[in-house]
């Protein structure tokens, strides 16, 4: 089972949509959340403080997603963090380069919340492999 | 040269930049073609690669690569009054400003949208979630009282909680609906965001026009340069995808994401 008290960064410019994913994640019963704006609010939230699992847009001003995905796995107390990539980016290019660089999951706007608790669950999974 | 200028109403800004680039061209050593009058625009070809050569040492060719644009602008400026297209591209680059201003209208609105309906849904949510744990409470204290485990006193009780919770959820009803309405209000960003975004792309068909006109004046083989789809929409931060159809290059659903990751591996 998966812990529900597990903490959540995520990480969106779009207030909405940071609010969107924090209310999905409290409806399937995760509460711990926190949010930054951009990557290097991120980043600096990440080093700062202890989280289990990041949610992270792509495209964002200062450092974007897939800059921060990157600054993750560079760095040897954050690179076995889950990262969930949910974004706009549709391109197969995106997608790859998202796995490349060590994405977790990958979830492209608009999505549905049977979607976020599938991929949850599926990264969830792996991680307790 | 400046007689012309002043024949043309041109500005003095546009003269003064003509003359300092004049200037520093006739010092430039690879500065060529110190730039006459209007010039026909095939000519204008020459000064760009010359300071494309000379682009590895460091301090003059950035001065004569200055120098070059500077005569190219002023070549483009002059044959594009001789032609009458500065007062066509003006108005199209007029219509810039008022798209962005539109654009972030259309931002606003949406996110103001977003934000009603989702304060909406907090007041809403706790209200519905009090009606259905009272409710639950009572089922299990009436199937008590069927089940004969309850004393008359108990039964009082009973009845009169169960008449404060339907009148609870009354208002509590009539309370959610409010919220389902100032949901149903803030959608109305749909109407005024559409009609902006149409008004949007026709300012953009227009300026398109244009721009089109002006290109296969100026290009060399007198057609525009069509640019391939890749180049358009080249690099990873294209947002959504508006035009899915007829595209290859990207996904459309969760399905094809989880397939594409799956063919890799991941």
């Amino acid at each position: 089972m998966t812990d529900k008290n597990t903490r959540f960064l995520v990480v969106d410019d779009f207030s909405t949509m940071r609010r969107i994913v924090r209310n999905l994640l409290k409806e399937l019963g995760y509460s711990n959340v926190e949010e930054a704006e951009d990557g290097q609010v991120g980043l600096h939230k990440l080093k700062s403080s202890t989280f289990d699992f990041l949610v992270t847009d792509w495209n964002m001003p200062n450092m974007t997603g897939i800059e921060l995905l990157k600054a993750v796995r560079a760095d040897p107390s954050l690179k076995h963090l889950p990262v969930l990539m949910i974004t706009a980016e549709a391109k197969k290019e995106n997608i790859v380069e998202a796995a490349q660089a060590g994405a977790s999951g990958y979830i492209v706007k608009p999505f549905t919340a049977a979607t976020l608790d599938e991929k949850l669950a599926k990264i969830f999974q792996t991680m307790n492999k | 040269m400046s007689d012309k200028a002043i024949n043309s109403g041109d500005s003095d800004e546009l003269q003064a930049l003509f003359d300092s680039i004049v200037s520093a061209s006739t010092s430039a050593p690879v500065a060529s073609a110190p730039a006459p009058a209007p010039a026909p625009a095939s000519a204008a070809e020459q000064p760009v690669s010359d300071a494309a050569a000379a682009g590895a040492n460091m301090e003059e060719p950035a001065r004569s690569m200055f120098t070059s644009i500077g005569q190219l602008t002023r070549k483009v400026h002059d044959a594009l009054r001789e032609l009458g297209f500065d007062k066509s591209l003006e108005k199209a680059a007029s219509t810039i400003p008022d798209a962005r201003d539109r654009l972030a209208y259309v931002a606003t609105l949406t996110e103001q949208a977003a934000n009603r309906t989702l304060n909406a849904v907090d007041v809403a949510q706790p209200l519905q979630n009090r009606i259905e744990s009272d409710t639950d409470s009572l089922i299990a204290e009436w199937d008590k009282l069927y089940a004969n485990q309850l004393s008359v006193e108990q039964f009082k009780q009973l009845a009169q909680r169960t008449r404060d919770h339907l009148k609870t959820t009354s208002a509590n009803a009539r309370a959610t609906n409010e919220q389902l309405l100032e949901i149903m209000m803030a959608q109305d960003f749909q109407d005024l965001t559409g009609q902006v975004i149409k008004k949007i792309v026709e300012m953009a068909k227009e300026m398109e026009g244009g721009l089109l006109e002006f290109l296969v004046q100026f290009s060399p083989t007198g057609q525009a340069p069509k640019p391939s789809a890749a180049e358009a929409d080249s690099g990873l931060l294209n947002g959504p995808v508006y035009n899915a159809e007829s595209r290859t290059d990207v996904v459309t659903s969760q399905e094809q994401v989880d397939d594409l990751l799956a063919s890799l591996g991941f």
